[in-house]
Formats: structure tokens, sequence, C-alpha cells
């Protein structure tokens, strides 16, 4: 650990380094993003993450410092404050263990392939629906029409005439 | 109009509408169709079609077809090809009353079948748009829902962000802590010095007081009550001489 050569100056045990940088996020452009059916789930987002940097800012970064020379001059018991401010600078605080990260970003990975694919079904359908489109803009109008135009735009309008060989050529409960 | 439309069958070589689809199918020509017309051909005096006149006019003139109908007419009649019985008087006044009825109620009974060709017609028009408009709305969900997915990022950097402002949370109550046990005992190992400094001295005073108290003798007690009382006549006297005065 760097910090022990460095000295016994308590600010440089700060300067870690590991610590991963806040991102700002802006929630607005988030909570747009989120479809109504999940709104419930992302207000629940937001008030932890509200909670949760609500409790980091109330603690103040750097804890009370140690007047060790006040404690060497007034506490009577020989070599204690020496013997603690000795073992107090040699103090490394192990920083807590992320475990959480790794599953995130297992879970982003996930939810990129599934948003992927999303986003390939959805192009197909839109690819479905302009093709649709397309046909009932391209259609001749209706007073144009002969009923073979008419079977061949709409093909569910086309009478069977093996299945119903005499007219009406369909069940008389669809006339 | 629709009843037309259901008697003809593709196999008609009536021109048909203008569409690119909407070609001959038969092998042998690709040329677009014509479109359907609207009214049937034009005749003169209602039987007669307008091309005989057209095709006669540039040889005969106007009175031409007349002449020719008229020529016609007396050639059957005179040859007997056509004999004058019974049947014409009921053929003319059938013919008549048919001509009558159809000049009176024609046109009102063209409009209702036209009005209801033209509901049909509404009807599968409301439906094309309806399904026009859905489509294209279809299409613009579809668009915003991939507009949605696309903002996916944010969810996971606030993920990340929460387990980050934890752990920065947690190191700092530990260092907090440590620094507070820390402070504490060497706190403690003050305020004991201090206590103990104070009961030594209370401790000592009541020693010092007690001594004093026992080391006055009743000798000394006797002189000093004498002592007090002679002062406070004095003092009375003073006292006396002065409110006199």
């Amino acid at each position: 650990m760097h910090w022990r050569a460095v000295g016994h100056a308590y600010t440089d045990r700060k300067m870690a380094g590991k610590r991963a940088a806040l991102k700002a996020i802006d929630w607005l452009a988030f909570a747009e993003r989120v479809p109504p059916n999940q709104r419930a789930m992302f207000n629940n987002l937001k008030t932890r993450s509200d909670a949760i940097g609500a409790k980091l800012s109330s603690l103040p970064e750097k804890p009370v410092t140690i007047d060790w020379s006040f404690y060497k001059t007034n506490v009577a018991r020989a070599g204690m404050v020496a013997e603690f401010e000795s073992k107090f600078s040699a103090l490394t605080i192990p920083e807590p263990k992320d475990t959480a990260t790794a599953a995130i970003n297992t879970q982003e990975a996930e939810a990129n392939k599934a948003a992927v694919a999303y986003v390939e079904a959805s192009k197909a359908r839109i690819g479905q629906y302009e093709k649709e489109l397309e046909k009932f803009q391209n259609m001749i109008p209706f007073d144009q029409m002969t009923i073979d135009d008419l079977n061949d735009t709409f093909p569910e309008t086309k009478l069977d005439k093996e299945k119903h060989p005499y007219w009406p050529h369909k069940p008389i409960a669809e006339l | 109009d629709l009843l037309r439309l259901c008697l003809i069958s593709k196999s008609a070589c009536l021109p048909r509408l203008v569409q690119l689809s909407h070609l001959h199918t038969s092998p042998n020509s690709q040329a677009p169709v014509p479109a359907l017309p609207e009214k049937g051909g034009k005749t003169r005096h209602g039987i007669i079609p307008e091309e005989i006149f057209q095709l006669l006019y540039p040889k005969t003139g106007v009175t031409g077809p007349y002449m020719l109908g008229a020529g016609l007419l007396t050639y059957i009649l005179s040859k007997e090809i056509y004999i004058i019985n019974h049947e014409t008087f009921a053929a003319a006044c059938m013919g008549t009353v048919i001509i009558y009825g159809v000049r009176k109620f024609g046109p009102d009974v063209a409009a209702f079948a036209d009005k209801l060709n033209e509901e049909k017609v509404q009807k599968a028009q409301e439906v094309k748009d309806l399904a026009m408009t859905s489509l294209a709305q279809a299409v613009l969900d579809e668009k915003k829902e991939q507009w949605r997915a696309e903002g996916r990022q944010m969810l996971f950097d606030a993920k990340r962000n929460n387990v980050a402002m934890l752990l920065e949370t947690n190191r700092r109550e530990r260092v907090h802590m440590v620094t507070n046990e820390v402070k504490k005992r060497l706190d403690y190992q003050i305020a004991l010095q201090t206590l103990h400094r104070r009961m030594e001295q209370e401790h000592m005073v009541n020693w010092v007081e007690k001594n004093v108290v026992t080391s006055i003798t009743p000798q000394q007690e006797k002189t000093s009550i004498a002592k007090c009382i002679t002062d406070l006549k004095v003092l009375a006297k003073v006292q006396q001489a002065k409110a006199t005065v």
C-alpha cells in the first residue's frame, strides 16, 4: 500500500485513488425515458439513491484530528500517548470491498444484449408496419376497384368457392 | 354501379384503372389499363348510339342517320319483313309505360343505388384510414420505445453510483470510528487523571479541616469564647454610643 511509505500525515491516507468517481446523473432525462409501467420502480430507485446520497453527505469527509501534543503533555501514564500515536499513524483502514459492481456489470451486459435484440425485433415490426402502410398508400381508390382487385388487395375478402360452392359462398351467418 | 362491378370479371376487356400493379396480366401486353368509365356510352333518343351519327356525318351530314332509319323502317314495313299485328300494339303500350316509368323514377332509383354504393365505399375508406393512422402511430410508438431502450445506460450508472456512495459511506464510517475510539480512550485517561486530582484535593482539605478542628483544645475554646463576648460587649457599647450621639 503506497500510503504507508508516504509518511504519517493523516491526510495522505485519503488519496487512495481506487474509488470510482461518482457520475452525475440527469434524473430528469432519465425520468423521460422511463415507460409508464416502470414508473414505480424508477421512483423507488430515485428515493433510494437520494437517501444514500443524503447519508453520504451527512458524514464529514475528514475525521476529527487528534491533538497529540495536548495529550502528550497531559496524560500521566508514560509512553501511552506515544504508543497510541505510533500505532494510530501506522494503522491502515481497509477499504470496503466492492462486491456489487461486478454483478451490475454483468446485468448491464445482459441488458444490452436484450435491448439490442428488442431493437432488432422492433425494427422488423416497423418494417412490417411500413410495408402495410405502403400497400394502403398505393392502393387504387375503392370506387375504381373491381371485385377481383378487392380480393387482390384484401385477401380476406376472397370468397372460397371450393368450400362453399353455392351462392353466397360463405356461411349465412357471415352475411 | 356496384351491381355493374359485380358482373365484370377479369376476362372482360372493359377498361380499368391505371396502376402500376393493374396491368393486363395476360402475357401479351404489359400496358397499363385505362380507367373505368363513369357513365355508359352516349346515345341519341335513348337507344341509338352516338357513334353511328358520328360515323355517317362526313358522308351524309346531320340528317343522314335519320334518313337511314326512316328508310329502313319503310323497307321492313312495306316488304312485310315486320308484320304489324296485335303484338305490336301490346309492345307499343308496354314500351310507353316502361319508358314513362324509367323517365320518371329512374333518377331517384339511381340516386338510391348510388347512395348504397357510396356508403359501402365510405365504410371501406374509413377502415383504410383507420388502418393507416394506426399503422403510422404504431411506427411512432416503436421508434419511441427504441429511444427509451437507448437510455438503459443511465440505470446502470445510477446503480453503480449507489454502490460507490455506499462504499464511500462505509469507508468514512470506519475512519470516523477509529479516530473516535482512540480519542475516547485518551479522553478517558485525561478524565481519570482529573478525577484523581480532585479527589486528592478534597480529601486533603477535609483532613486539614478535621485536624484543625480537633486541635482546638477546650482551654483555647474557653478563651476564644470569652474574647468573643468581650468583643461583642465593646461593640455594643460603641453602638450605643453611636446611637445616642
